[in-house]
């Protein structure tokens, strides 16, 4: 007997710990570029200031990688210990990307120390700057296959079967995920799954350096130095043109796929609270480019399998909303710091310059943390409560929504008591580990200042 | 390649890559404290301190990696297996992942921190309180190794709505560590633990003859910690012999007299590892008279002998250790399988055991097997990419211990 639903304390004490990796790892992500970014330059240009940036960023990025990756073990170990029977599902069908995962984890944790222990060790620059690039391009790696994971909990990869046991094993596991095929395997990365590693990927990217690039305006501001300058330069428009390709390129084919796959997501996520097919006249022009296609509302399938009726106020809200204005502020930033308020016609912005400048940092920081929780939350939220969703056609109704439940029977541990005094344990973990890597940068920081 | 072959492999790489570096974290972790005490800020024995906690904060971070490696080895090769230790065992891993993670590592990295900035009493107690919460970790990561070597503590359940004809439950989580081979190992691993840093420390620094107090001093530790573990691991086997009788048959060649001969079909080791067992012995007698002969010869080739014989000694146990379960994944014990004979039959038991083997955890639902026997070039530069990470694991080491600030 299953029920699809697991406890709330569980799914909080998973959702806070996702956000929070989340948030190590695209700080990670972020900064071992940057360094990468700005060893290049030191290369190209031999401007020792880039050389201070890159140093001090590739310090930076052990320090997440190093929190990261511990604060990783501690989701894997939660996975294992909430939802243990994720793990059959690991084995019987998405095991690829997991094991890919192994190349890029190796690629991170051997070749980052090694790329900051080896500073000016190579006779020839470019074999330092070899290193970084591998170590990055680890990290993206990682990300591209956990993400491959990820898409699959939304949108069933083609091939894979959901097989319900016809007896469980000892009373624990009764579903396995099976592709039909041995080479199925490599379905977790196809098209589907790869817009949305994309979408994540420049997701993390554009979380970490939104936050750089605040806390770099706000470290210019009160004490004004070159190299600080010469990062926001950097920064600010690949920012821009990443949050415009996001928005605009990856963020449209993302939302055709959930048009496609998940139209229960899709009138959560919408707002649209009807009952019953209807023609979205808006939706229908950004969905299919016409105003004359129709929709299933979200009060068209049972109350049980239906996600939480919050959803429009973190996709709508806080992703759209906040990466428009996030976007805004960027482009802004921009203009601002390339001193086009100088060039004629461009007046206006020595106008907002108070805006821009001052608030920029708090802007830029909230305006991002609010779009990846948003983006977060209407992915993993919206497809509850099942994984590998699949919607299958009906000819009588809405189409139905497959998938295992991650209640009882599905995918939580039967035996776990969950207490609220550990969740709250738990909770404090969860919390102080990032505290910590940021506490550690902070120390970091200061102690370079100092020096 | 079958897929027990597969994470055979798999399992036995990582573990020989893994053990020795979290080898050396808990060893350290308890010799650093030590050695900042009993030198009272010694500037000359501070040197030593601070190079060892260098080496402590670059192999920490790598070392749980090789963990996670693990776990998803498991989880991609033993799916069933993993998943059911995870319902079962969840306190366990829960307080394995709190302390190792939640507690441990700020902690160390406080540790590091405070460094030659608090007295030397004070920060050897914080040392001492880092290393007794790390500690954790091994108690009960070995925990999962007893109860795989002789399931105390768990119980099999006859249920015909079950796949597989039984569950498997533990009722109380206390009885775990009632597992007869669970206090030897423990030991063993703790005393080798310290024993197995002390000699790397004592060759490395005996190699570049640095530190000459700290080499001293850690050839002491080394052999007398040695020593005990030796004695431990002499108990494990005797507790073997009785409880985990395949692993016994498997290292010492010959069948236990505590199988009945009508069982003995069933508890038949799939390797003889009598062979890798005796060069243990001759890899860590080799490793002791090295120790002993460096204090009076100065010679590099001596060091090298040292070093290389004792990571070997390590790699060698601990392969041993892991292989010789095969083909079972968790041992049935030999009273368990007669009385689950004598309540609900032969054949019972023997599905009960046929299910508990390696082979049938990873055979079932084992997508990772099924791909890498359609396409084995997977398998081959797996091999050749993990075999060039391990020489890069060493280098990052090698560049960790020689780095120095500013440089």
């Amino acid at each position: 007997m299953s029920t699809l639903e697991a406890p709330l304390l569980a799914r909080w004490l998973s959702g806070v710990g996702i956000m929070a990796h989340l948030l190590l790892a695209s700080m990670f992500i972020g900064t071992i570029t940057f360094a990468v970014v700005a060893e290049y330059r030191y290369m190209r240009t031999r401007d020792d200031d880039w050389r201070l940036l890159a140093r001090t960023f590739a310090v930076i990025a052990t320090i997440f990688l190093g929190v990261g990756a511990a604060f990783g073990t501690l989701v894997e170990f939660g996975l294992v210990v909430l939802w243990s029977n994720f793990v059959t599902l690991i084995g019987s069908g998405l095991v690829l990307p997991f094991y890919f995962e192994l190349y890029a984890f190796l690629m991170e944790v051997v070749l980052v120390p090694i790329y900051v222990f080896t500073w000016d060790r190579f006779r020839n620059g470019w074999y330092h700057w070899l290193i970084g690039l591998v170590a990055a391009l680890g990290a993206l790696y990682s990300a591209f296959n956990i993400l491959a994971v990820m898409a699959a909990m939304s949108m069933r990869p083609p091939g894979l079967e959901i097989v319900e046991l016809p007896k469980s094993i000892g009373q624990v596991i009764q579903y396995a995920a099976v592709f039909t095929s041995p080479s199925g395997v490599l379905n977790m990365f196809w098209s589907g799954a790869e817009i949305f590693i994309f979408h994540g990927i420049l997701a993390a990217l554009i979380l970490s350096w939104s936050a750089i690039v605040g806390l770099t305006i706000y470290s210019h501001r009160r004490s004004p130095k070159p190299y600080k300058l010469k990062a926001l330069r950097t920064m600010l428009p690949a920012l821009t043109a990443l949050i415009a390709v996001e928005g605009f390129v990856i963020g449209h084919y993302q939302g055709e796929l959930v048009v496609q796959f998940d139209p229960l997501k899709l009138s959560a996520i919408e707002g649209m609270f009807w009952s019953g097919f209807k023609v979205d006249p808006l939706l229908s022009l950004l969905a299919y480019g016409d105003t004359t296609h129709g929709f299933w509302g979200y009060f068209s399938w049972p109350a049980s399998i239906r996600p939480p009726s919050f959803l429009p106020a973190f996709y709508l809200g806080f992703m759209v909303a906040g990466g428009v204005l996030l976007g805004a502020w960027s482009l802004g930033l921009t203009l601002y710091y390339y001193d086009l308020h100088k060039v004629k016609g461009f007046g206006w912005i020595k106008g907002i310059e108070r805006l821009l400048v001052v608030g920029g940092p708090y802007a830029l920081v909230l305006l991002a943390a609010l779009a990846s929780i948003g983006g977060a939350v209407t992915a993993e939220v919206g497809r509850q409560p099942f994984v590998l969703v699949k919607a299958v056609p009906s000819t009588t109704g809405p189409p139905e929504i497959t998938g295992i439940p991650v209640g009882l029977g599905g995918l939580y541990n039967p035996t776990l008591t969950l207490t609220p005094w550990l969740a709250a344990l738990i909770f404090a973990v969860e919390l102080l580990m990032p505290a910590l890597a940021i506490y550690m940068v902070y120390l970091y920081l200061n102690r370079r200042v100092v020096e | 390649m079958n897929a027990v072959e597969l994470a055979t492999i798999l399992l036995a790489w990582v573990f020989g890559v893994h053990i020795p570096l979290v080898y050396t974290v808990l060893g350290v972790l308890w010799t650093l404290p030590a050695l900042e005490y009993a030198s009272r800020g010694d500037g000359r024995y501070m040197v030593a301190v601070k190079g060892i906690a260098r080496y402590l904060i670059a192999v920490y971070a790598v070392g749980g990696v090789f963990g996670t490696i693990i776990t998803v080895f498991l989880a991609g090769m033993l799916p069933v297996f993993t998943n059911l230790a995870g319902v079962l065992l969840w306190p366990v891993w829960a307080t394995a992942i709190a302390f190792g993670v939640a507690i441990a590592l700020p902690l160390i990295g406080y540790w590091y921190r405070t460094l030659g900035h608090m007295s030397p009493g004070r920060h050897a107690a914080l040392g001492f309180l880092t290393a007794g919460f790390t500690t954790v970790i091994p108690l009960m990561f070995r925990l999962v190794f007893a109860v795989v070597n002789y399931p105390a503590g768990v119980e099999v359940v006859n249920d015909p709505s079950s796949l597989v004809g039984f569950d498997l439950v533990v009722r109380n989580y206390w009885a775990l560590f009632s597992n007869p081979t669970y206090p030897p190992l423990i030991l063993s691993t703790l005393l080798g633990a310290v024993a197995f840093s002390n000699a790397l420390i004592t060759f490395v620094y005996g190699y570049s003859s640095s530190n000459l107090e700290v080499v001293s001093m850690s050839r002491k530790v080394a052999l007398t910690f040695g020593a005990a573990a030796a004695l431990s691991g002499v108990w494990y086997l005797f507790e073997l012999y009785y409880y985990a009788p395949t692993m016994a048959w498997s290292i010492l060649g010959g069948m236990p007299s505590t199988i009945p001969a009508s069982l003995a079909t069933v508890f038949m080791p799939t390797y003889s590892l009598v062979a890798p067992f005796i060069a243990a012995v001759i890899l860590g007698l080799v490793s002791a008279v090295a120790l002993l002969t460096s204090s009076r010869i100065k010679s590099r080739a001596l060091n090298i002998l040292g070093l290389l014989t004792s990571i070997a000694t390590v790699i060698d146990v601990e392969e041993v250790n892991l292989l010789s379960h095969l083909p079972y994944a968790i041992i049935p014990p030999v009273s368990a399988a007669e009385e689950l004979a004598s309540q609900y039959g032969v054949n019972f038991a023997l599905t009960v055991a046929k299910v508990l083997s390696a082979s049938t955890m990873a055979t079932t639902l084992n997508a990772l097997a099924v791909f890498v026997s359609a396409d084995p070039a997977v398998l081959y530069f797996s091999m050749a990419f993990f075999a060039l990470f391990t020489v890069l694991v060493l280098v990052g080491i090698y560049m960790a211990l020689s780095w120095r600030r500013g440089s």
